[in-house]
């Protein structure tokens, strides 16, 4: 008991927090209030960021969605280690360039790309890469290059706010590592929930399923988006 | 497999190609009604199937703010009331209907011989100043009419009795309004 509560007595208070977070806003975008303050905000605010970034995380269920496709079928601490550092990299890299540059991608195009990277994931823990073309495309190499488009994704929720150029390598970075806490947050849940489930039979049994689902939230996700886009 | 990196056995069973075919074609087809069915309707009010609809989804998309007058649905009908009241001697009682802004009351009252003063009035909700809006004031031992609420909170009548004996008002009403009692 007191060394599982050594082991993740940490996690489990940060988790503790994130589940306290007020869970009004989606995937999608900003809610109200925090559309407010973006709005009104001026010069450097490095917690309220921390925050956002953290929240928008915490309750992306794309990302999230994301994350459980690639944690599925790591078993070592060393492979969760590095897969998450090749997402976050990814996905700092082109939050930090796409805002900077401000280079302007669709929102519901690029959604819609994160969608793809769930639909992929399910296919590759479902062993269809290898089945179909006889080969898995490198699994790394994979979640480094959806973690730029991830990374876009989170960019284009910044952009929408023409945050004011003062202080604004401040706040994006404060929101880039409000992320970060953020991920650290979902990964803590989604690790504990299926370490567990690894423990019983009914992981192996159900992974097909599971992973079936995954792909289907994925096109999900995609239609979503694209509809989206059709009709904006 | 997929993570050909790591070794271990405790990995996913391979599939045979129509498997894989089956379980993709499966996930898109899922994805493909929950998105028609339920996805859509809701967050783009599109509904080719009118799956949506019926299920009660395409509400999020259909309420405009300030486009006509907010109703709960139950109480826009027509319903009617007969309600007795008594007014104790030497005192004044309120009777009034809880109504939303435009509600239309048609009413009728007797008593049972005597007149009364009465002041019909409206008192905006949520107001605290004492503020009322009188629309008939008399004393009369009878009266029918009808008024539209200018404005949402309570509308009714206070009735004053200035005899030494209780009067008994028989009061009949029809119209659209909350709830009604003697305040």
């Amino acid at each position: 008991m007191s060394h599982y509560f050594h082991r993740f007595g940490a996690l489990s208070s940060v988790a503790l927090i994130a589940i306290l977070l007020p869970l009004e806003a989606f995937a999608h975008g900003v809610d109200e209030n925090t559309r407010e303050f973006l709005l009104n905000n001026t010069g450097v605010q490095i917690i309220p960021f921390l925050y956002i970034g953290a929240k928008h995380m915490v309750t992306g269920y794309d990302h999230l969605l994301f994350l459980v496709g690639v944690l599925f079928f790591l078993y070592k601490s060393r492979d969760v280690l590095l897969y998450v550092s090749m997402f976050t990299l990814g996905h700092s890299a082109t939050l930090l360039f796409g805002v900077i540059s401000d280079i302007g991608i669709n929102a519901y195009l690029i959604d819609a790309i994160i969608g793809l990277s769930v639909v992929y994931k399910g296919f590759e823990n479902l062993g269809g890469f290898k089945q179909t073309i006889g080969f898995t495309p490198n699994p790394k190499a994979a979640v480094l290059i959806f973690g730029l488009c991830h990374g876009f994704g989170l960019a284009t929720k910044l952009q929408e706010f023409q945050l004011p150029s003062d202080g604004l390598i401040s706040n994006l970075i404060a929101f880039n590592v409000g992320v970060e806490l953020g991920q650290l947050t979902a990964l803590a849940f989604i690790l504990l929930v299926i370490n567990y489930w690894r423990q019983h039979a009914s992981f192996i049994r159900f992974s097909t399923i599971t992973n079936c689902v995954l792909m289907s939230a994925g096109f999900m996700l995609i239609g979503f988006q694209l509809t989206g886009y059709a009709v904006s | 497999m997929p993570q050909t990196d790591i070794k271990t056995s405790k990995t996913q069973p391979t599939l045979t190609n129509s498997k894989l075919l089956k379980y993709t074609l499966f996930s898109v087809v899922f994805a493909t009604i929950a998105l028609i069915t339920v996805i859509l309707p809701a967050e783009y009010n599109i509904d080719p199937t009118g799956a949506g609809s019926a299920l009660g989804l395409t509400v999020f998309d259909n309420e405009k703010p300030g486009a006509g007058i907010e109703l709960p649905a139950e109480v826009a009908k027509e319903r009617t009331a007969t309600i007795e009241v008594v007014v104790p001697a030497g005192r004044g009682v309120e009777y009034k209907f809880t109504m939303a802004q435009y509600q239309k009351l048609t009413y009728e009252w007797t008593t049972d011989g005597s007149a009364l003063y009465f002041d019909l009035h409206g008192e905006p909700k949520g107001d605290t100043t004492g503020y009322f809006e009188s629309y008939a004031i008399a004393t009369l031992d009878a009266m029918k009419g009808s008024f539209t609420a200018p404005f949402a909170g309570s509308h009714g009548w206070y009735w004053k009795n200035a005899s030494a004996v209780p009067v008994t008002v028989q009061l009949v009403v029809s119209g659209e309004y909350i709830e009604h009692g003697l305040k």
